[in-house]
């Protein structure tokens, strides 16, 4: 009921208000002439007329600028041709005026009709071309179906009376309509089947109000439009819901692209992380298990004829082993939680003690006291997870100890808002070109028969970032590397309470 | 006299190797699979030391530490599996006197029983009032402290921190317990405060603070004044 009211509202007031402008522009031209009349003859109170009319022809639609122009010379022909207030014309000449005049003026009403319909439809035209353009613009930065839908649902309800639906599909094909939209289902699943426009001047379900529109492009529909109340005659407006609904169309499949993409990448990255650990696992695990459960059972089984020495270094390589598989079972625990940790939990911590712990517990590996640490005194405090911070730092001096032979600095720096530990060896140094690939999972360089667990340097690095630092190696001059950790220092340090 | 010693492990190899590894060094070794039977063991055996394992099948630990604490004073080590930080902590708060992280060696596990028995009974008043470690020493009953022969002068709240150590020489303090005796328990949260005044009784005590040899850091967990 509403939408009638609605559709055939604004016509109705339009052709009330063309008969008002039309009479007032008459009157109007009458009260003109009557004042003239003494001063001037008819010809030139005609010419009154005519003005009037071209007003009406570029103002008045069609009907309306045709009743003026008879209306105008009836009127001239009554008030002004002699015999004056009759209908009746005495000379021939008068009636050939008359003529003349209701000639000229059919001809400047359709003149001007004409030039005031193309002016509108340019006007409208150009208002379609920046409303597409605009929403290309909107539809470039969705990143959402629910965005692409409320963008062609907004332009659709700006462009046409309506009311207008979008609807999107599924991944199972479904339409996602509300209850009030249901009546809508048909049309907008038969426009999405036969992949064309449906309704008035479509050619297709002619005798619909509405227009039904698939949001599809060449490989993939994504939904449809419905744009109710329209006519067949409109061309123009149909292009142009045509066009709104092809931008969304392709709007919808960009998107569904990109997910693809990304789903894709995940994926593989899913399928790469998952091979190399299992690689790894049956690798990096069983050789240790192995020596442990052949020396463990030559034990068993032999263990009265084996000569004390070899019984010894069998319980060594079982000692070592056990050690190995923990250090690889905790790297490889701690690495899978950090990736999953988001947030660790941090407390004010003192440098100076997490380092001075560390060396504590790596002194008891380094006999030959290799370690030389530097460390400022006064460093400010920093938000940090300590155990973590000093697996890394343990690690670090591990691996200086395990593939150096000289020297191993320690050394702690203030800078700015940082706090730098590096630590520094003279080894052979990481080989040029891979020292983004020593902080991969399971990436071994290692070329000096050491073993190591491929881990320590991706959980430091892990442990790094955790705390908003980075972990990054450079070569040292004159040989050797260095190991440099960079932690953020917060500008507000916690103060003592007054003592 | 034999010690006796009371194992808490639900796991059949690790107690096994427990119980014959302290059975050769000569303790009288008890086990107990769960908090409920560990309970039973306490009352009737009257145990020495109580070696702990976290994640028993019946129930939370930190019940049997205040039982062995408050009942029988008797000294309680906790051990556990790595990241279980919080978890340790918790039992250190609660009374334990020491913990050990798996894997262990049993030479470990020996040094700090041995500790442990010597500081028995820490639970009674001040066992410990004059520490003697070459280089420092702290005499509680005078108010003195001396680093390498020379008087050093600390302020109230650096002399209470290390008079805390000081009572449980060569035992684990949490940070908890530290803040909650030395500033109150409205300060427990306030780990800086520790972080601070420890750097500041380092800095008078220690030779090298930053490689400290007496006042240890225990990472995550709290602060070990070094056996004396």
């Amino acid at each position: 009921m509403s939408t009638a009211a609605r559709s055939s509202g604004p016509p109705d007031a339009r052709k009330v208000r063309d008969g008002w402008v039309g009479c007032g522009l008459l009157v109007a031209a009458t009260v003109l002439n009557l004042l003239l009349d003494r001063h001037v003859s008819v010809t030139s109170e005609a010419m009154v007329y005519v003005l009037a009319l071209v007003l009406a022809s570029y103002t008045l639609g069609r009907v309306a600028s045709l009743c003026c122009a008879i209306g105008a010379v009836t009127l001239l022909n009554f008030f002004f041709v002699s015999p004056r207030y009759s209908f009746r014309v005495d000379a021939q000449e008068n009636l050939f005026a008359l003529f003349a005049l209701l000639a000229v003026a059919l001809v400047i009403s359709h003149l001007g009709t004409g030039l005031r319909r193309e002016t509108e439809a340019a006007r409208l035209n150009e208002r379609r071309a920046r409303q597409l353009q605009e929403m290309a613009v909107e539809l470039a930065v969705a990143a959402l179906p629910a965005e692409v839908l409320a963008i062609a649902h907004r332009n659709l309800n700006r462009a046409f009376p309506g009311p207008c639906t979008v609807a999107l599909l599924d991944a199972q094909g479904d339409l996602h309509l509300r209850a009030e939209q249901a009546p809508l289902r048909d049309g907008l699943q038969a426009c999405i089947r036969e992949a064309a426009t449906l309704g008035p001047g479509t050619g297709r379900w002619p005798g619909l109000q509405a227009w039904y529109l698939p949001l599809r492009t060449e490989s993939h529909t994504g939904g449809a439009a419905c744009v109710q109340n329209v006519s067949a005659s409109d061309n123009g407006g149909r292009e142009h819901a045509q066009a709104i609904c092809a931008l969304a169309g392709q709007a919808l499949w960009r998107i569904r692209l990109a997910a693809a993409m990304r789903d894709a990448q995940e994926q593989s990255q899913w399928h790469r992380a998952q091979s190399t650990l299992l690689a790894a696992i049956s690798h990096d695990f069983r050789t240790p298990l192995a020596a442990i459960m052949g020396a463990a059972s030559s034990l068993q089984t032999q263990g009265e004829r084996l000569p004390p020495l070899q019984r010894q270094r069998m319980l060594a390589t079982i000692l070592g082993e056990s050690r190995h598989l923990a250090t690889l079972t905790d790297n490889t625990l701690q690495l899978v939680r950090l990736d999953h940790a988001g947030e660790i939990p941090m407390d004010w911590e003192s440098v100076e003690e997490i380092v001075g712990a560390v060396l504590a517990r790596v002194r008891q590996r380094d006999a030959a006291h290799r370690i030389q640490s530097q460390v400022p005194a006064r460093l400010p405090l920093i938000r940090a997870d300590p155990v973590l911070l000093a697996q890394l730092l343990e690690n670090l001096l591990d691996n200086a100890l395990k593939y150096s032979a000289g020297r191993i600095d320690l050394d702690v720096r203030q800078r700015d808002h940082r706090i730098e530990l590096a630590v520094l060896d003279r080894g052979d140094g990481i080989p040029a070109g891979e020292e983004a690939a020593i902080f991969e999972p399971w990436h071994r360089s290692d070329r000096s028969g050491q073993r190591g667990d491929g881990l320590g340097l991706a959980v430091g690095r892990a442990i790094a970032r955790a705390h908003h630092g980075e972990l990054s190696v450079r070569r040292r001059e004159g040989g050797g590397s260095a190991f440099v950790l960079v932690l953020p220092v917060e500008a507000a340090q916690p103060v003592m309470e007054p003592a | 006299m034999t010690l006796r010693l009371l194992v808490v492990e639900d796991d059949p190899a690790i107690r096994t190797m427990l119980q014959s590894s302290l059975a050769v060094e000569g303790f009288d070794v008890r086990t107990a699979v769960s908090i409920s039977e560990a309970r039973a063991l306490l009352r009737h055996a009257a145990p020495d030391v109580v070696l702990l394992d976290l994640g028993l099948p019946d129930g939370d630990g930190s019940d049997l530490v205040r039982d062995a604490r408050q009942q029988h004073a008797i000294p309680v080590l906790v051990v556990s599996a790595r990241h279980q930080e919080a978890e340790k902590v918790r039992l250190l708060d609660a009374g334990a006197d020491d913990y050990l992280t798996k894997p262990f060696s049993v030479g470990e596990l020996l040094a700090r029983i041995r500790v442990a028995l010597r500081h028995r009974g820490t639970s009674l008043p001040a066992a410990l009032t004059v520490y003697e470690s070459d280089g420092l020493r702290v005499d509680l009953g005078a108010r003195r402290v001396e680093a390498r022969g020379h008087p050093v002068h600390l302020t109230p709240t650096e002399y209470q921190l290390l008079a805390r150590l000081v009572r449980s020489a060569g035992k684990v303090v949490t940070h908890r317990q530290l803040l909650t005796e030395v500033w109150g328990p409205e300060f427990a949260q306030h780990t800086h405060y520790l972080r601070l005044y420890m750097a500041q009784l380092r800095a008078k005590i220690e030779e090298r603070p930053e490689e400290p040899r007496y006042l240890l850091t225990e990472t995550g967990v709290g602060y070990r004044l070094a056996a004396a």
